[in-house]
């Protein structure tokens, strides 16, 4: 018999006898548990137990935050002025950093080699969307553009110019698009969306006071005329002072190329189909009033 | 790592690198020697769709509720069970009443992008007209500035000048009268109106008399200048 080395050694064999693990058996390593402070204990915790003397204090009793004890409150006596009206009701979008999004890639929650959408965004657990807290989807945000170095299709609800430049600076596609809430909630969860049975609504245009926005090429929005998004590429490498890679060489020129229809909602899928998870089929209409209505 | 942060739901992990293909549809000659491109495939929670054992409620029954007998209901059977609750297909697209009622409220409620930008550039157009009626309002008052400014410095000078005027006549008159009487006499007697008042007749003939010697030498200078032409 050979004298074989067991790997592992003398820590195995140890692990073997010792007893099995149990709760009784560990223990927090030294300095990472601070004991809990308990009021009312000792000769100066105790007694009124940091309380005061008796009154309000001691007793729990005191009256709500910002109460001046009968003179008019700071909070009431400034009076209001239009800065917040309907504050509920304006459209939120969610930020995501390009940081973040580096962060997402990074660890391969995020592919880089299909299209980027909020989708899958919300796949990857990278954000929260809640459509019906007037979330109107995703902004990307400047932090993180100078560490910013994955080449990506990606599709999201506004974009600052930094960004712009920082994902097309690496040779990557950026497009703004808009998404109405009921689209919203079907983009972000799709899979409960199919179970309901519904077709796949089409997507609503923005409303008038965004569809300038969606129209302009400097935003890459999706309504943009595509030759002014060219010039605004060129425009913008040259205000940032880089070179702007040539796409249409790229081998994912295809995948980078890939956008959406302004009425489309998923890529590969056209408003008006059913998609039946329980088979793993798609229905499409025939009727030529709904094909008329979902291809409008 | 990123497992243990996502739980059950993630941890495919592919390896694309050159020669293994990952199941999503990556170019594997693409990527460039010796690059790892590590990819998470999303591993979705299991759809519990409960395939074998379906509830379909009785149609025509009456204990069923009668939540569970709307079209909506039905909609969403078919999305769990597929073919296997019976349902028809046709069902799930809206009927053609309904069609034209959602194609109605589009029309009424979302206008097509060339009609919303018409209405934008016509708003923008108003503004701008708006705003270019405003500057030039302003380019021409301004440009009447100068003048209206040195008009009322004049004015303002004028009125000065002629006060001062009036106070010298004042004291003049009171001191002729002074003169004239011989002690100092209130200006508001009817003496002294009667004084101020020959004062002026005497100035008007004055007057009279220095225009009728122009008008004299006027008529002399142009007959001496008519001969002296014509010779």
């Amino acid at each position: 018999m050979s004298l074989t080395k067991k790997p592992g050694g003398k820590a195995l064999e140890i692990l073997q006898n010792l007893p099995r693990i149990t709760l009784a058996n560990l223990r927090a390593d030294p300095g990472t548990k601070k004991a809990e402070k308990k009021r009312g204990r000792g000769q100066h915790g105790g007694n009124r137990s940091g309380r005061g003397h008796k009154g309000e204090r001691q007793r729990g009793n005191r009256p709500r935050l910002g109460f001046e004890g009968g003179q008019s409150p700071f909070y009431l006596s400034i009076p209001k002025y239009g800065y917040n009206d309907g504050h509920s009701r304006r459209p939120q979008y969610q930020p995501l950093s390009l940081k973040r999004l580096q962060y997402l890639i990074d660890l391969g929650r995020v592919d880089p080699t299909q299209p980027i959408d909020l989708t899958q965004l919300v796949n990857g657990r990278g954000l929260t969307i809640q459509p019906l807290k007037r979330d109107y989807g995703v902004q990307l945000v400047d932090e993180g553009a100078d560490i910013f170095a994955a080449k990506v299709n990606i599709e999201v609800q506004m974009a600052s110019e930094g960004t712009i430049a920082a994902i097309e600076r690496n040779g990557g596609v950026i497009t703004t698009g808009f998404y109405d809430p009921r689209s919203l909630t079907v983009l972000c969860k799709p899979v409960p969306f199919f179970l309901t049975g519904q077709p796949i609504p089409k997507r609503i245009l923005p409303g008038e006071n965004l569809v300038p926005y969606y129209t302009d090429a400097v935003n890459r929005g999706y309504l943009a005329d595509p030759e002014k998004i060219q010039q605004a590429r060129l425009a913008l490498a040259k205000k940032y002072g880089y070179i702007l890679p040539d796409i249409s060489k790229d081998e994912l020129y295809h995948m980078l190329s890939m956008r959406k229809d302004m009425r489309q909602i998923f890529f590969g899928l056209s408003p008006g189909w059913v998609v039946n998870m329980a088979e793993k089929k798609i229905l499409k209409p025939v009727d030529k009033e709904l094909l008329r209505y979902y291809n409008s | 790592m990123a497992t243990s942060l996502l739980g059950r739901r993630t941890a495919i992990f592919c390896w694309a690198f050159r020669g293994i293909l990952p199941t999503t549809s990556v170019l594997s000659d693409s990527f460039p020697r010796g690059i790892l491109h590590q990819i998470a495939n999303y591993n979705p929670k299991p759809l519990k769709l409960n395939l074998k054992d379906p509830y379909i409620p009785d149609k025509e029954g009456q204990k069923t509720p009668e939540w569970q007998k709307t079209l909506k209901y039905d909609r969403k059977l078919y999305g769990r069970y597929g073919s296997a609750s019976g349902i028809d297909p046709e069902k799930l697209w809206p009927s053609p009443a309904k069609l034209e009622e959602i194609i109605a409220e589009e029309r009424e409620w979302n206008p097509s992008l060339e009609v919303m930008l018409e209405n934008i550039g016509a708003r923008e157009k108003e503004l701008a007209a708006k705003r270019l009626a405003k500057e030039k309002l302003i380019a021409a008052n301004m440009a009447k500035m100068p003048k209206m400014v040195a008009d009322w410095r004049k004015e303002k000078r004028d009125t000065k000048m002629k006060a001062r005027e009036d106070k010298d006549k004042r004291a003049r008159l009171l001191a002729e009268a002074r003169e004239r009487f011989g002690f100092a006499i209130d200006p508001r007697s009817a003496r002294f109106q009667e004084m101020v008042g020959e004062i002026e007749k005497e100035e008007r003939k004055k007057k009279k008399l220095m225009k009728r010697k122009l008008k004299i030498e006027q008529s002399l200078t142009p007959v001496a200048e008519a001969p002296a032409a014509s010779t």
